[in-house]
């Protein structure tokens, strides 16, 4: 099978107008402008097959944004190749938009004055959806989405997490074989935020649809991607399983200890790195492969009460893929 | 594809109507601004006709045919034209207009038939009265011919309207804060309240070649109400044509700027 989203090499650089601080700058800079070149999408190459649900991972202005927008036709590249269900994005083709849809979690499209029904029947008529076709996907999302009593309220009285099921109805009415998700979850509280993550994996499977996303919250790539590309600067740094990144990047466990009295710190530290330690509890830090080992040793020569073991977080993990490019 | 458009352009207009009925206290508003602009217009052109015979060379009846005219052309610009490009201006600043470009829409349809604003249906109707009424005091035998030249003129001046209007919402490309094509707009239009005769001649010029109002007003006027069509009659096609085909292309133009460079 071909891949939906092939990635060759993309580049893009932008302009942006330079310019210090204070009135007399300013001034300035209306006359004469300082140019600096952003490499925001820096040769990045990667493929997405059909039905995956891939999560693009970064601090802000990594290039995520971007590198959507370069797939959905947007943005015009400065050099390299990419293709999306065989089209090239930029090109703009009908054929291409009738298939893809981009939704923005900080940008709306719904019609604020109106409920969101209206805006799906305009954009029932701009995709020129059959009526059968546009009743069985508007059920479909209803269901999936439980959005039979908002669709009747003025989009202006919808809370946020409502507003963001709505819009990501309006933008799958017209069944998109791909789909790209910026920030999908951004804003809404976390009880939203999990229905939201239910519906793209729902969605996902009943569809089969490519799904592309970002998104700041590590909840949202352990709920929904098997894979993660991550990329900072606009540099590729990784892409493969969420769990390879864990231990590439932070390969160790953290192991808690809960004393039954009080023992000496050096004593502890022999086992690994101390993270932190107070009068009962202990927390140390030890390669994953020893971990075992460490575990069955602490347990014969320390005055254990309760232990635990468990993977770093992934926000740590994420903080050190960061921290390493930056040094 | 026409028919297509022609779709899609209804299911907009729907919506449109659907947002005025929301806000009902509109209606009447509107309807009492017509009024009262109208109102204002005619007592302006009455107190210059109280000192003078004609304005121009144009007498009373013909002034009011040509202010008729602007209210008309006014009213169906207010509510076909300007909404739509005004909120292209709105969505580029807050980028919703990405939103715009990805449907399978050419994306200069959507930006100029996408919001209409209803009300003005009042300016519409106020001017085709006063333009009605002023060319019964004229006693103008309309000839078949002489309405199909009026036709025809009157949509060479909306179409140059059009191009005006795009080509200054296409600066939002540039300069994201194009915060007043309205005002700009306005400023310039505003002057064919009056046949383009009482100007001096750099502006005469200024509004028959660079900002061409002249074909919006004064054309159609001097065609209606019998007044010997000048010269001006016979170009206002080609400048219409190709007043449209540049801003178009200047439109294009500013969209691959925009599609390439923003973020």
């Amino acid at each position: 099978m071909t891949a939906d989203i092939r990635v060759r090499n993309l580049v893009k650089h932008y302009q942006v107008a330079d310019r210090e601080g204070g009135l007399r700058a300013s001034l300035r800079s209306v006359v004469r402008r300082r140019h600096r070149v952003v490499r925001a999408v820096d040769d990045i190459s990667f493929d997405v097959e059909p039905g995956e649900i891939v999560g693009f991972l970064g601090p802000n202005g990594a290039g995520k944004t971007t590198a959507l927008k370069l797939l959905s036709g947007l943005l015009h590249p400065t050099s390299g190749e990419a293709t999306v269900l065989g089209f090239t994005p930029w090109g703009r083709r009908r054929e291409f938009l009738s298939q893809i849809t981009l939704i923005m979690g900080q940008r709306q499209q719904l019609y604020w004055d109106l409920p969101a029904l209206d805006t799906f029947l305009v954009n029932k008529a701009v995709f020129g959806l059959e009526d059968a076709a546009y009743e069985a996907q508007l059920d479909q999302l209803v269901n999936l989405l439980e959005l039979e009593e908002l669709l009747t309220k003025p989009v202006r009285q919808l809370s946020l997490g409502e507003r963001m099921k709505a819009e990501l109805a309006a933008g799958l009415l017209h069944r998109p074989r791909v789909l790209f998700l910026d920030e999908p979850t951004i804003g809404v509280d976390v009880t939203m935020q999990q229905r939201i993550r239910d519906f793209v994996t729902r969605y996902n499977a009943a569809t089969g649809a490519t799904v592309l996303l970002t998104s700041h919250y590590m909840a949202d790539m352990k709920a929904l991607a098997e894979r993660v590309v991550v990329i900072d600067h606009g540099k590729l740094l990784y892409d493969g399983p969420l769990a390879g990144l864990v231990d590439r990047y932070a390969p160790h466990k953290t192991i808690t200890l809960h004393l039954e009295r009080s023992v000496d710190r050096a004593d502890v530290s022999v086992y690994g790195e101390v993270v932190d330690a107070d009068d009962l509890q202990v927390r140390i830090r030890t390669e994953k492969a020893k971990a075992a080992a460490v575990t069955a040793r602490m347990l014969a020569e320390l005055p254990v009460a309760d232990l635990s073991v468990e993977d770093p977080p992934l926000e740590y993990v994420i903080d050190q893929v960061f921290r390493r490019r930056d040094s | 594809m026409i028919r297509r458009l022609i779709r899609i352009a209804s299911a907009f207009f729907r919506s449109a109507l659907q947002e005025e009925f929301a806000y009902r206290g509109d209606l009447l508003g509107n309807v009492i601004r017509s009024v009262l602009n109208l109102a204002t217009a005619i007592g302006g052109v009455a107190v210059i006709f109280s000192h003078t015979e004609t304005l121009g060379g144009w007498t009373l009846g013909q002034t009011l045919s040509l202010l008729g005219i602007f209210v008309f052309v006014n009213g169906f610009v207010g509510m076909f034209m300007s909404p739509s490009l005004n909120r292209v201006v709105e969505e580029v600043r807050e980028g919703t207009f990405d939103y715009v470009l990805m449907k399978p829409v050419p994306a200069l349809f959507l930006a100029s038939a996408r919001r209409f604003v209803v009300w003005h249906v009042s300016d519409i109707v106020l001017g085709a009265i006063v333009l009605g009424v002023a060319l019964v005091g004229l006693e103008v035998r309309a000839s078949g011919w002489g309405m199909l030249l009026f036709v025809a003129l009157l949509v060479c001046g909306v179409a140059i309207v059009y191009a005006i209007w795009l080509a200054l919402t296409t600066l939002v490309f540039w300069f994201v804060r194009v915060a007043n094509v309205t005002m700009i707009f306005n400023l310039f239009f505003q002057t064919g309240r009056y046949p383009i005769e009482v100007y001096p001649f750099w502006l005469r010029q200024l509004l028959t070649f660079v900002f061409p109002v002249a074909f919006v007003t004064t054309v159609p006027a001097q065609a209606v109400t019998g007044r010997d069509p000048s010269w001006l009659v016979w170009i206002a096609p080609v400048i219409a044509v190709v007043a449209v085909l540049v801003a178009t292309r200047f439109w294009r133009f500013g969209l691959s700027r925009y599609t390439s460079a923003s973020s």
